[in-house]
């Protein structure tokens, strides 16, 4: 072990989604809709907005590369998000969830901090730890030595597929079937 | 018995020897284009000299027995001929992903909470149980780093930092950070990438002739080339992992969206941070992830049923 401890901040923000998802388990049901009271986003590419969460819903607008957005709502794939275009004018709809990153850019977060004051939640989530475990970089991993004893504890934890399946069960978990499916091209 | 004695002793040393220059020279060679050359040469040069030392080692052993010194090394080289590295049978990679996985628990130790431990092995072992290789004795630990990374290794080996666990909210984001490295090794990336290297090849070369008289000549061999094919495969690899990732957590029942939401969260890290230094060295950039994940989707998620998150069951570390 090496003394070189490198002293990390690790910011907590309030968890939008901690709230959201609880609401998920609350509610149980298949595809809820989520409220996400306005997490700052960016759209990842030019996508359609649509009225409702489905592919073949009626488009409302279009999302391009970049754009800010507002998440609402999350439900399944899809995310409901606001966006204001340049001239001003403001539109509501659903895109899918991997179509936009969450954060924005600097002035965007701004907005989500304002956000975050009016509702209340400014002060209460935001906690700044700091925690002197090292880091893990390339030069360590490069020089590191086989480590016996905690291969032994780390083979002790081995589970059997029927001690997976017992744990999936009591969470209620059910495998289904799902092709994998291949890359864009 | 003695033999059999030996020739495990033997076989642990050469997958040891193997095995940690292969691992430091994937890690280094990932890190940066440029230093590879030298990192390459260095680890090469250290293997050497660890077969030195393995080759002292076996001839002092061989003197205790009545086998000739001869018949040792040939029986070394059998050996080393014996691990079939072109298709590795199930026992072969376990013991390679044993080798490295051993060598990062020497860099960070295991988390010390046994509840935490057996949390990641419940899902991760129900999550790889959906895969096509449900029959690896899957193990699974969380290691001491505040990084952000997650490792798998050959045989069904995956290690995650404790930084990284640290940012998870939910157990479906966890099974969808474990699905990602169980895919990786149901595809076998990294042994692929072994051989792509070719690195093996110097490896049994250096035996077979004796430590080669050729060191240059064969390390030229595999910084030339090597490096681009190995990291084009590796891109491709982790979106591979990526959808995979996501297939195994919605087969397993869970929100497929974790993974996801995890790289939609790191991708907020600032570049600059420590902690994800090594990963986006190592990965493309979590934004690049989502939208070849994206890209590849296409409408395939739309209608999937919802899974579960169970933020209410997961693990939550004390600090």
């Amino acid at each position: 072990m090496k003394p070189d401890l490198i002293l990390k901040k690790h910011q907590k923000t309030a968890d939008l989604k901690a709230f959201s998802l609880k609401a998920l388990f609350l509610i149980g049901m298949v595809s809820p809709i989520l409220a996400m009271s306005g997490e700052a986003g960016t759209a990842l590419k030019a996508d359609t907005l649509r009225a409702t969460p489905f592919a073949d819903a009626k488009s409302v607008g279009t999302l391009s590369k970049n754009d800010a957005v507002n998440i609402v709502a999350k439900k399944g794939a899809w995310l409901q998000v606001t966006t204001q275009k340049s001239t001003g004018k403001k539109s509501t709809g659903w895109v899918r969830l991997l179509s936009v990153k969450r954060g924005g850019t600097s002035s965007s977060n701004q907005v989500k901090g304002l956000a975050d004051v009016a509702s209340g939640r400014a002060g209460t989530g935001k906690v700044v730890s700091t925690t002197g475990i090292r880091g893990l970089s390339a030069e360590e991993l490069k020089t590191a030595q086989f480590n016996e004893t905690e291969m032994k504890k780390l083979e002790s934890y081995t589970l059997t597929a029927s001690d997976g399946q017992k744990f999936a069960k009591a969470g209620g978990l059910t495998a289904t079937k799902l092709p994998y499916f291949t890359g864009a091209k | 018995m003695h033999s059999i004695q030996h020739k495990l002793k033997h076989k642990l040393l050469v997958g040891l020897i193997l095995s940690t220059g292969i691992f430091s020279m994937h890690f280094s060679m990932q890190a940066s284009a440029l230093d590879f050359g030298k990192a390459l040469e260095d680890a090469a040069k250290k293997k050497v000299e660890e077969l030195r030392n393995g080759n002292s080692i076996t001839n002092g052993e061989s003197a205790n027995t009545d086998q000739s010194k001869t018949s040792a090394e040939s029986e070394a080289v059998n050996e080393e001929k014996a691990f079939n590295w072109k298709n590795p049978s199930k026992a072969e990679e376990i013991a390679l992903g044993r080798e490295i996985t051993g060598s990062i628990l020497g860099a960070a130790a295991l988390v010390k909470d046994d509840k935490l431990q057996q949390y990641v092995n419940k899902v991760g072992r129900w999550v790889a149980s959906q895969s096509e290789r449900a029959d690896l004795p899957w193990k699974f630990g969380v290691i001491e780093s505040s990084d952000l990374n997650a490792f798998a290794a050959p045989g069904g080996y995956v290690l995650i930092t404790k930084g990284l666990y640290q940012q998870l909210s939910n157990e479906a984001q966890l099974a969808g950070v474990l699905g990602h490295e169980i895919a990786h090794i149901v595809q076998k990336h990294q042994l692929k990438v072994l051989q792509k290297q070719q690195l093996v090849n110097i490896g049994a070369g250096l035996m077979t002739d004796k430590f080669g008289k050729d060191n240059k000549i064969a390390q030229k061999a595999i910084g030339s080339g090597a490096e681009i094919s190995a990291r084009i495969l590796d891109k491709s690899a982790e979106y591979e992992a990526d959808r995979m990732g996501v297939v195994l957590a919605a087969r397993a029942g869970y929100d497929a969206f974790g993974l996801p939401e995890v790289l939609q969260k790191i991708g907020q890290t600032n570049k600059t941070d420590n902690s994800v230094a090594l990963l986006f060295k190592t990965h493309p950039h979590p934004d690049e992830r989502l939208t070849q994940l994206g890209n590849s989707a296409g409408s395939k998620l739309d209608n999937l049923k919802a899974g579960k998150t169970l933020e209410n069951r997961f693990y939550k570390l004390a600090n």
